[in-house]
């Protein structure tokens, strides 16, 4: 993955970007990173988030393409 | 499809792969086969809501590699995103009130994996104006529950995914007090209204709250909802859980169900679900016996899944193809 991609889905774990999906997987994800990270603000939790963050796009690249995309260009 | 009991035992007799809903008086009489199946009398169809106990909603699964049923309880429901397959869509089925219903509206938001599984499904009911207890049935092994769920486990082929929707017609005014929750929990005593700790029965009664009107969060633009289900002795039971760390408000009023669900339904007619269902809350406070909700037809419920608990929700799959 690019790594303005990396960037932005950090920031949007971190709250800092806001990006909403047509996905509804990928909308509860992002909320529920965003509740992890708050509750520790640590970059290992960072770390952890967009491994999480990144691998839910692997899985569904199919359909997350164009959001990748998306995201990437906030 | 909406069929008559002989109609479904062809199907099965045929190898179909199925999922199906209807009153247990049918389901009993199903013969063993590859389907699975959970009670409810009440269904919306495409010419219209109907309470209806001599025929069977049955959606067939077909374009699948291959498929198993796993029987779970509340010890062990929360593996059932390590059983699904890869690349798969897992159609779950819990008896309304059972243990696992509980434990899985609790804590399966909190699974690291449970986004990585497309998990679609219901809480099976019964007639309301009965004593009838809610069941789940694995026609694999031929068994039925009322205390464990069912999963039908499908692997798609490659180049086709599963994608979850949801529709839910409530909405909420931003300007309504928020309210917060110290624990995550399907019971309530206190909360907080705009920080300020409340008993929460009292904050709806003084404030005359519609209580056919869910509580709604936002999760990055999708509002979730948790319906009340009674108060009593000060206490505000719940159809879904609460969870800390959300801000809830009550949803805004809605006038016409139906016409709600037209205007939300707008951008989904090309749609193809392979499964939906409707809360029997929408059924029942919205008045829909006799009106459609098309592309959407399924059991009305007493809980809807899509990946977690939902209340209040129309929810659907479809597969996607490259």
């Amino acid at each position: 993955m690019a790594v303005n991609l990396d960037h932005n889905l950090e920031q949007l774990i971190m709250g800092k970007l806001k990006y909403q999906s047509s996905n509804l997987g990928l909308n509860l994800l992002i909320s529920r990173l965003q509740k992890k990270y708050s509750a520790g603000q640590t970059s290992a939790e960072l770390s952890n988030c967009l491994q999480e963050m990144k691998a839910f796009f692997d899985k569904y690249k199919l359909i997350m393409t164009k959001e990748a995309e998306a995201i990437q260009n906030l | 499809m909406f069929v008559t009991l002989e109609e479904a035992k062809k199907m099965i007799a045929d190898g179909k792969l199925l999922h199906i809903a209807a009153d247990e008086s049918l389901l009993e009489q199903l013969p063993a086969g590859k389907w699975i199946a959970g009670t409810t009398p009440y269904f919306i169809t495409g010419k219209g809501g109907i309470t209806c106990k001599d025929r069977l909603f049955v959606d067939e699964i077909t374009g699948v590699v291959d498929f198993k049923t796993v029987i779970y309880d509340k010890k062990d429901i929360l593996n059932i995103t390590k059983d699904a397959y890869p690349n798969g869509l897992s159609f779950l089925v819990m008896p309304f009130a059972s243990e696992v219903a509980v434990l899985y509206a609790k804590e399966a938001p909190n699974s690291e994996t449970l986004f990585m599984t497309p998990i679609i499904g219901w809480i099976s009911g019964f007639d309301l104006s009965t004593d009838a207890n809610a069941k789940v049935y694995d026609g694999v092994k031929g068994r039925s529950y009322s205390d464990k769920a069912v999963v039908l486990h499908v692997c798609l082929p490659d180049g086709s995914i599963a994608s979850l929707g949801t529709v839910n017609i409530f909405d909420v005014d931003e300007k309504a007090p928020g309210i917060e929750f110290t624990e995550d929990s399907l019971s309530v005593d206190k909360c907080l209204v705009n920080g300020k700790e409340v008993i929460f029965a009292d904050y709806i009664a003084k404030n005359g709250i519609d209580t056919r009107l869910p509580l709604v969060a936002d999760y990055n633009g999708v509002l979730v909802n948790a319906s009340i289900k009674t108060i009593s002795d000060g206490k505000v039971d719940l159809y879904a859980p609460v969870f800390t760390g959300k801000v809830y408000r009550f949803a805004s009023k809605i006038d016409d169900y139906a016409a709600s669900f037209i205007e939300n339904l707008k951008d989904l007619k090309n749609a193809k679900p392979v499964f939906s269902c409707n809360c029997i809350l929408n059924y029942l406070y919205g008045e829909l016996d006799g009106k459609a909700t098309l592309p959407f037809a399924g059991p009305v419920t007493f809980g809807e899944v899509a990946y977690q608990l939902l209340n209040q929700t129309l929810v659907y799959a479809e597969i996607v193809k490259s």
